[in-house]
């Protein structure tokens, strides 16, 4: 032992190398000194990784001891059973599933199409000059907060779909029956154009990171092979991104399924099985947010924190499913070069 | 938060609201004169003139300031939870008790009445609010002692809706609301809603019934009367027993809070709409709205006078006999309740004890000036009278009471 680690830290010990000390002396120094910062930084990330199971850990114990009630009350049939009615006692997720589904599905529906559009311009298309501050502005609009969508939501976009769009899409031959019934303005779909504007920022920013990543050669050999601008990014750039774009979705319909506030804001709040997408419905996120504070004592609150297990299992699920579907479709992809053939 | 966030964001009727505020004093002011000035702002006690609005308040300094002034010598700040229809005036009186005592500092949380009820029973504020007072089971589940619950306030439920070209205030019963409500009267020329409504021409277009997605000591009024008036609606929900979560959430949209109910009528897309807030909301946002069958079998409007008359019934008033809904008396608006402030009676904190003491003292006396204006009915003498001898059971945490008698 020459030297004790100076408890002054760092500076005090880059002091006395400058004091002009041998290099054998300095080189001890040094080796001691990173000794010491890889032990703290094995310490700080021991810390932070168990710090964080422990929060996951909590989490779970949390909700899964809070809702048990829930479940010795209803069993398994709480996941399905259909009535939600906390005002006669009556507390079954299976409405608030299928709502919260069909939100999210039809928020994929009018979203991806859109996103994936935007990225691909991005990327592909767009001039420099316009591609950065288009992305900047779409990187904005994920940090608006979601009570703020939903506001924008309520005032701006119902009005709007209660006088124009519901009633339009009523009156379209053969798809009208998805749309019928009295247009209140708060709906399934209403609800969905709100998340599918939440959700996009995520799915363009992921995606244009995506199609980034393709090596510019793979664009020139398709190139080179003839290819037009379409072909390239149909053959060459989308299948490499891929997996990518799988991911950006994924994450996107993880945050739609979750959405509460925003959600309860537009959605009408009813717990019934919706008659078409224009009726006001009801979601698990919408239900938590509502029901939460005033829930009564007991079983009350333990099937409100029982729908958040639920929201949790069907988030689960959703991305493991997602996960397991681009296993397999990475497996049979064919390949930049065979997909030019 | 959830509340206080979805308040504040419910910015859209505000400009309406602000137009209305300068029509808002002059109505006031009207009733006021009807009922002989009983709401005016001034601080001399009016007597009454008879009538409908039969209750006498104590317009003078509150009831324990001969012998504690209100000033408080060191800074106190006092938080509290609970009820949403409520905050309008708690937001007022609140205002100008700080303006006159710079050392006590009121914070409010409008995030719902069992919010409030939650809150105290774990101790986490000095006081909460709710519409409706404790039960048995809740005050033995509070862990600080025993909770005094004080009535604060009179307000009333208003029936208000959106129908172009109807500007005059419709008439409606109890079974034709049940009807709305259940889903069994659809629109707005249905013949039952004619039926009361003879000479008004009804347009041809649909009921959208708006009803709050959270619970609400509003909707618990309303469950009441509709409980009391219309078989119907018992076997609809199957229970006779009123409920703070809306029963028939399956009819048509629930709106979180007043302000979200209240923000959906106002809509000029909500054409149609029908929904029922706390008559302070409904003022603040100018909606027209119904005059409501009472028992006495006349129509009535929500108005100061009206929901006074209904607290003036309140003859018996306690935390256990607190139902004004479906009232005796012909001017009597039916649909009407008292809010409930609830603190522990064993104070930790002598300090804080005596601020709270005093606070809610100047609340249910000189602070009932404000309540007019606001969509509020000042409280009888006899409630304030109960208010205040509630005040007076506060004790120390040695059992010493804090304010002698």
């Amino acid at each position: 032992m020459i030297y004790e680690p100076s408890p002054a830290g760092p500076d005090a010990v880059s002091g006395l190398v400058g004091a002009g000390r041998s290099a054998g002396v300095r080189a001890a120094l040094l080796r001691r000194r990173s000794r010491f910062g890889d032990g703290a930084y094995g310490a700080l990330r021991w810390t932070g990784a168990g710090l964080f199971g422990a929060v996951v850990l909590g989490l779970l114990i949390a909700i899964a001891s809070d809702s048990s009630l829930a479940f010795q009350h209803g069993g398994l049939g709480f996941v399905w059973s259909g009535t939600w009615n906390p005002a006669a006692d009556q507390y079954g997720a299976g409405i608030l599933v299928v709502g919260t589904l069909i939100t999210t599905g039809v928020a994929m529906v009018l979203m991806v199409p859109i996103g994936l559009g935007t990225a691909i311009f991005l990327s592909e298309l767009a001039p420099r000059w316009i591609a950065g501050p288009l992305a900047t502005l779409i990187g904005l609009l994920a940090a608006v907060p979601s009570i703020v969508v939903g506001l924008w939501g309520l005032l701006v976009l119902t009005p709007v779909f209660a006088n124009q769009v519901e009633p339009f899409l009523a009156s379209v031959p053969f798809f009208g029956w998805l749309f019928r019934g009295e247009a209140y303005g708060p709906s399934i779909l209403l609800a969905s154009a709100v998340l599918a504007v939440m959700t996009l920022p995520t799915m363009v920013a992921l995606s244009r990171t995506a199609f980034a990543a393709v090596p510019v050669a793979d664009r020139e050999a398709a190139m080179a092979l003839g290819a037009t601008r379409w072909q390239v990014v149909r053959r060459a750039v989308f299948p490499a991104a891929r997996a990518g774009v799988s991911a950006a979705a994924t994450l996107s319909v993880g945050r739609a399924l979750g959405e509460s506030i925003a959600v309860a804001m537009v959605i009408g709040n009813r717990p019934a099985i919706p008659e078409s997408l224009t009726t006001p419905g009801a979601t698990l996120g919408s239900a938590i947010v509502n029901q939460f504070a005033e829930a009564s004592p007991g079983i009350g609150t333990s099937s409100i924190i029982a729908l958040g297990a639920v929201l949790l299992l069907l988030t689960v699920a959703v991305n493991a499913g997602g996960q397991a579907l681009l296993r397999r479709g990475s497996g049979a992809h064919p390949g930049t070069a065979g997909a030019l053939r | 938060m959830r509340a206080h966030g979805f308040k504040h964001s419910t910015a859209g009727p505000v400009t309406k609201a602000l137009s209305l505020r300068v029509a808002g004093p002059v109505a006031v002011l009207a009733i006021s004169v009807a009922a002989a000035a009983c709401g005016s702002t001034s601080a001399t006690p009016t007597a009454t003139g008879g009538g409908a609005a039969a209750t006498a308040t104590p317009a003078s300094a509150n009831l324990l300031g001969a012998k504690y002034d209100t000033a408080t010598a060191s800074s106190v700040t006092l938080t509290g939870a609970g009820a949403n229809s409520i905050e309008p005036f708690f937001e007022s009186v609140f205002y100008q008790y700080s303006q006159k005592n710079s050392n006590t500092t009121v914070n409010y949380s409008p995030a719902g009445s069992s919010v409030g009820v939650t809150d105290i029973q774990q101790g986490t504020v000095q006081f909460g609010d709710s519409e409706i007072p404790m039960t048995a089971s809740q005050l033995s589940a509070a862990t600080g002692g025993a909770i005094l619950q004080i009535p604060v306030d009179l307000g009333g439920v208003a029936i208000s809706y959106n129908v172009p070209g109807v500007s005059k205030s419709l008439d409606f019963d109890g079974p034709t609301l049940a009807g709305i409500f259940d889903g069994s009267i659809t629109n707005w020329d249905d013949p039952a809603i004619a039926a009361l409504n003879s000479g008004v021409t009804l347009p041809n277009l649909a009921i959208k019934a708006v009803h709050r997605a959270d619970a609400s000591g509003p909707g618990y009024d309303l469950d009441q009367y509709l409980i009391d008036t219309a078989p119907a609606w018992v076997a609809a929900i199957g229970t006779s027993t009123p409920s703070r979560t809306w029963p028939e959430a399956n009819v048509g949209i629930g709106e979180q809070l007043n302000t979200g109910v209240a923000s959906y009528i106002s809509q000029s897309s909500s054409a149609g709409a029908i929904g029922f807030v706390e008559y302070g909301y409904a003022l603040q946002n100018g909606f027209v709205n119904a005059a409501v069958k009472n028992s006495a079998g006349s129509y009535v409007a929500p108005s100061e006078a009206s929901i006074a008359a209904a607290g003036a019934q309140a003859t018996s008033l306690s935390a256990t006999d607190f139902n004004v809904v479906n009232e005796t008396g012909a001017g009597t608006y039916p649909i009407a309740n008292f809010s409930w402030t609830l603190v522990y009676q064993k104070q930790s904190d002598t300090a804080t004890g005596i601020a709270l003491g005093k606070l809610f003292d100047w609340v249910v006396t000189t602070g009932q000036g404000d309540a007019a204006a606001l969509g509020y009915a000042p409280l009888p003498a006899n409630v304030a009278s109960l208010a205040h001898s509630t005040i007076l059971e506060l004790e120390s945490s040695a059992g010493t009471p804090l304010f002698a008698s």
